[in-house]
């Protein structure tokens, strides 16, 4: 099987916000960087398809140079090689532009399978993948836990809201959106790291004429407007008065 | 599970200043002498480069012109040169500015770095080279065949907390190498290994240290210029408290912040974060950082001892290089070029005694005597004396400083020092507790904005491990449920800067020690001053602990 | 014109669709008309239910192909319908489902598809939406790019279902669409129920969090009584989970989840900065704990100083009255 996982670099989790300027994105001195946490999954995946299925597994990643890092990471636990759709605008742009310029590069490829993780932990729109998918024309299913291979064709798992869950079929080629905490993370090898750098990381440019679909306006640190309404009185009182205001002003009982 | 193996030429355990220095310059000699591609690899405990490297810091750069001329057109992260420097003596309420900077806190042609933007670049220019620089593996033993050093083995990786292997275990690595450059920083855990097995520490003085801590502020501009070196003496500390504090302007807007304090003091409820505190409440400091914010914070232990605390740096097949040898000159406030510089006489020593296909003890006995005729030795001999003689408290410190620069260090005698946490006092008969820890002695009031209190600063240092694995820190725990109560009130409470060692008590009432290991950040001050020795600090599963940007 | 899209499953509306049509009228600010489409098999009932809230023309799509969601199915008759009517906007519930099309229904039309949004500033055509980034650390204002439709999914419970204004009956219409069944790729299977392995505290809607306050792992009782009563999952924070009184997938802070429930209630717990930015998100927030002085009232909605051991088994007698 022909496999691609979709690897988005991000600042890592115990990024501390601060924003640039123009407060239109972050500031971005001083980051630290990591796999997008879902993308990891969907890597594990992928590796473990082609333990049981044979064939390649290529990470696509849409980025400025420094998401090499992310590829490096991904060819060192065990991806056969790479693609980069290298351009500085990348590490900002939506999910329209970061879509087509991954379908751009992934098309003439014809893989048989996509795996992409359900969001990134950045910008968080949950729709590159989706997008992808309509672009290299393949059909999809989103948020899946667990995959079956028959010949040519798929069985999905894919996670519902509320504890519910539901099988779907397609026919391959397909594209899927991986949801976090589905296996274990291998640790790439000191082995796994040598390696990686004799793989091959195929740079592509950057399509010309790609539209953004929305426009930051600008970004805030997220404020409390709201004051603190302290209840007094006793025990049974305050319970009586919380409930109260529970039900009637916030609304939440 | 098969242990994967490494064989190289050359080890060097630890991705800082000194590894990386060493590793440059094998890539340096290799080119220029050609000949058998010599192998080297580099181990490093952190998920990325510099992640864990801190410091003040004001780059003394003469190391870094001789490793690397052409570094400014290679982009080295040194934008701020230094344009001021001031002294303060502080008391609680003003501060008296010395008149004259003394010598060796002079800092005209130097540079207000972060270190950890320093490392990250380094480590650029060393995988520019094609070395092989593994981040997020831990070495953990130290691999020897009788006296002589074979090379390491990294920890194990995938083990839950209660030691058993998770489906995705992995066996630590045996890395092998005709030479392993042991650079894993201030109180490393291999380099402790090396002095318990090997004689290198017979005819030197103990091992002495001080605990720095520090943050980044944000600042509203036009209240400090860029390229300001402050230093600070006295208030908050007794004069039997050596340390001070320092505040470096990066740009007008943006300061590093800190304080280091030996970890020698007698009161067992003193706290250096505390003293931190206290010393940013002064009025000269709050008007500094009031308005602004904290963006990230750390800490980490320094080698203070000088000169005569420093081990035999070379045995059978290693060599011990930077913070790990106790290269730092307290004087000076400065160890990154002395780390540099030691690293890369090491890489040097290694390249002429694989080539001349003799490491033993004896052939890399030339690491010793190429520093001896560097400047390192220049810098560190004359003030070998300083550190101890502050044991004699403060004035009598300055004193003594005063005069080893006048003198360039001559003394008659070498002054002893004694391992600092001996000093620890007891606690008054009747105070301590066995089950509650004591209250700090300097305890001041926590605002979270100007000041702090652990657990919240610890955030700021972005540390974070794997959640489910053993523990990192060994503590022989008896003794926290007995003696150390009454003796010393718990101290560990107190001198771990991340809130890692609390007592809590069961529910019928037995003190129970409750280390919360993830939030360590490696500073390595537990492992050096709890009062039995019973703490060891051995380094948690690869790729855990601090983030510190911009430190 | 502002089209929302209902969601419905067997004939019962999901309640996000109310939200959904909240979210519509606060955009629309009266000046802009609003149509409601349901799609579905036989979807009369559900029409009808919308029809007599009176908040818009209701439009009943239905085609046997819609009988089961799928994504093509429903972006193939989505897009007529789109097509048809010409929205400015097209709203719709950020559910699982609308994860699953919206996407391509905006890829293949080449409109915008704004999602998971909060919040609208302004109204109509140069309305920007709020939505969360980085994990929720930042809140982003942003604007939808080139022609109309403008797609919008609408974070659940961002608006409250009971502020929908309400008119009277409005009338249905049928649009119809012509769907080629054999070009549906996907072929689902019938949804079942699984007790989850994994807590996913995410999905709560309200949380009841204890802390050290709480003392002893038998008193965490105590807060399940008041969970059940709520309606709410049980989590803590990270004394507690390492201490083993609740699992570690309970925990909430910096090294757990993080959630934004409509209701956090935070009983025992001080507040320290790695809990806060696990849950400071949430929507309503309460707390309770002996210290006044306790970080965690800076942040909270509601609070009472006292001990946990009254008020909580007092709360319980309230919530179980009515």
């Amino acid at each position: 099987m022909k496999i691609a996982v979709c690897i988005k670099q991000v600042p890592t989790r115990e990024w501390q916000p601060r924003l640039n300027d123009a407060h239109t994105w972050i500031r971005e001195q001083d980051v630290s960087y990591e796999m997008n946490e879902p993308d990891a999954y969907a890597l594990e995946e992928a590796l473990r398809l082609r333990e049981k299925h044979g064939g390649e597994v290529v990470v696509c990643s849409a980025g400025p140079t420094r998401v090499q890092q992310v590829i490096r990471e991904a060819l060192a636990r065990g991806a056969d090689r790479a693609l980069h759709v290298e351009a500085d605008a990348l590490g900002s742009a939506d999910a329209f532009v970061t879509a087509e310029s991954l379908a751009a590069a992934m098309a003439d490829e014809r893989f048989d399978l996509v795996l992409t993780g359900l969001q990134s932990d950045d910008q968080g729109h949950a729709q590159m993948g989706v997008i992808l998918a309509e672009r290299l024309g393949v059909p999809h299913s989103t948020i899946i836990m667990e995959i079956k291979v028959e010949e040519g064709t798929i069985r999905v798992k894919r996670e519902l809201e509320g504890g519910w869950f539901q099988w779907i079929a397609m026919p391959l080629p397909a594209l899927l959106t991986i949801q976090s905490g589905i296996n274990q993370l291998r640790y790439a090898t000191l082995k796994g790291i040598m390696a990686a750098k004799k793989k091959e990381i195929r740079k592509v440019a950057l399509p010309g004429g790609l539209q953004p679909a929305q426009q930051i306006v600008s970004l805030s640190m997220p404020t409390r407007s709201k004051q603190t309404q302290m209840i007094a009185g006793s025990a049974p009182e305050a319970a009586r008065e919380l409930v109260r205001r529970l039900r009637e002003e916030a609304r939440v009982l | 599970m098969q242990r994967e193996t490494l064989e190289v030429d050359v080890l060097i355990v630890g991705g800082g200043p000194a590894g990386l220095s060493a590793a440059l310059r094998l890539a340096q000699l290799q080119s220029q002498h050609g000949g058998e591609p010599l192998s080297v690899a580099v181990v490093e405990k952190a998920r990325e480069a510099g992640a864990h490297s801190l410091s003040g810091a004001v780059l003394d750069p003469s190391a870094l012109r001789e490793l690397i001329p052409d570094f400014r057109e290679r982009g080295a992260p040194i934008a701020t040169e230094v344009h001021a420097d001031h002294v303060y003596f502080l008391t609680q309420h003003s501060k008296i500015e010395f008149p004259i900077i003394p010598p060796p806190l002079r800092n005209h042609g130097n540079y207000i770095v972060s270190l950890n933007q320093f490392v990250r670049w380094l480590a650029e220019q060393v995988e520019a080279q094609g070395i092989d620089f593994f981040t997020g593996f831990a070495a953990q033993d130290v691999l020897m065949e009788d006296a002589r050093i074979v090379g390491v083995r990294t920890g194990d990786r995938g083990v839950d907390k209660h030691g058993q292997q998770k489906p995705t275990f992995e066996p630590g690595v045996d890395i092998t190498a005709k030479v392993t450059i042991f650079c894993d920083g201030v109180r490393g855990n291999l380099t402790k290994e090396l002095l318990r097995r090997l004689p290198l520490a017979v005819g030197r003085q103990p091992q002495q240290f001080a605990i720095g801590l520090k943050e980044l502020w944000d600042i509203p501009p036009d209240r400090i210029a860029a390229g300001t070196v402050m230093h600070t003496l006295g208030y908050p500390l007794a004069s039997d408290e050596f340390g001070g504090a320092f505040i470096y302007a990066m740009t007008d807007r943006h300061l590093s912040v800190g304080f280091v304090v030996g970890l020698d003091y007698p009161d067992p409820q003193f706290d250096p974060h505390m003293a931190f505190n206290r010393f940013k409440q002064h009025p000269f400091v709050s008007s500094l950082l009031g308005d602004g914010q904290m963006v990230r914070y750390g800490a980490k232990a320094l080698p203070e001892g000088g000169w005569n605390t420093i081990p035999r740096t070379y045995m059978d097949g290693g060599l011990i290089a930077g913070d790990a040898g106790g290269f730092l000159n307290a004087m000076r406030l400065k160890g990154i070029h002395l780390a540099m510089r030691t690293g890369l006489l090491a890489g040097e020593s290694a390249f002429e005694a694989i080539r001349a296909g003799d490491t033993s003890a004896a052939s890399l006995k030339r690491y010793q005597d190429k520093i001896d005729a560097s400047p390192v030795r220049a810098e560190l001999y004359p003030v070998r004396n300083v550190h101890q003689a502050f044991g004699g408290g403060l004035w009598a410190g300055l004193a003594f400083a005063g005069v080893a620069v006048a003198t360039r260090g001559w003394w008659p005698v070498d002054l002893h020092g004694e391992a600092g946490h001996e000093r620890l006092r007891h606690l008054p008969p009747g105070t301590g507790s066995e089950v509650v820890a004591q209250p700090a002695s300097n305890a001041t009031t926590i605002d979270r904005r100007l000041t702090f209190d652990k657990l919240t600063n610890v955030h700021y240092a972005g540390t974070a491990h794997e959640e489910d694995q053993p523990s990192h820190l060994l503590v022989q725990t008896e003794v926290c449920s007995t003696i150390c109560g009454p003796e010393y009130g718990h101290p560990c409470v107190r001198f771990c800067p991340a809130n890692v060692y609390e007592i809590a008590r069961e529910s019928d009432g037995t003190p129970r020690l409750q280390i919360n290991a993830s939030n360590c950040v490696h500073c390595k001050t537990c492992d050096i001053m709890d009062p039995y020795g019973v703490i060891t600090w051995v380094p948690p599963e690869g790729a855990g602990g601090p983030q510190y940007n911009g430190m | 014109m502002i089209l929302v899209v209902a969601e419905q499953r067997d004939g019962r509306l999901n309640r996000a669709t109310w939200e959904t049509i909240a979210a519509a009228q606060a955009l629309s600010a009266n000046d802009m008309p609003m149509k409601v489409v349901a799609l579905g098999a036989s979807i009369g009932p559900v029409a009808q239910e919308l029809a007599a809230a009176g908040v818009g023309e209701v439009v009943a799509t239905e085609h046997e192909a819609l009988a089961t969601y799928t994504p093509d199915g429903f972006t193939m008759a989505l897009r007529r319908v789109i097509e048809s009517l010409t929205p400015t906007f097209v709203l719709l519930p950020h559910t699982y489902q609308t994860r699953d099309f919206a996407p391509v229904l905006a890829a293949r039309m080449r409109a915008s598809l704004i999602t998971d949004v909060t919040g609208i500033n302004g109204s109509g055509a140069s309305a920007t939406f709020a939505r969360p980034m980085f994990q929720g650390k930042l809140a982003a204002d942003v604007r939808p790019q080139g022609a109309a439709p403008f797609l919008v999914s609408i974070q659940i419970g961002a608006y409250r279902a009971d502020t929908v204004k309400k008119g009277s009956a409005a009338s249905i219409t049928s649009v119809s669409v012509d769907i080629d069944a054999a070009a549906i790729r996907q072929k689902p299977e019938p949804p079942f129920q699984e007790a989850k392995q994994a807590v996913d505290l995410s999905q709560a809607e309200r949380i009841v969090s204890v802390g050290r306050g709480i003392k002893s792992q038998e008193n965490i009782a105590i807060a399940e009584t008041m969970a059940r009563a709520m309606g709410a999952e049980i989590a803590a924070s990270r004394p507690i989970c390492d201490n083993g009184w609740l699992p570690m997938e309970r925990q909430i802070g910096s090294s757990g989840q993080t959630v934004a429930p409509k209701l956090y209630v935070a009983l025992g717990i001080s507040g320290a900065i790695q809990h806060l930015v696990g849950m400071k998100g949430a929507r309503t927030i309460v707390a309770i704990n002996k210290d006044a002085d306790a970080p965690i009232f800076e942040v909270a909605d509601y609070g009472i100083v006292g001990d946990l051991f009254e008020i909580v088994p007092a709360l319980v007698k309230e919530l179980e009255k009515a």
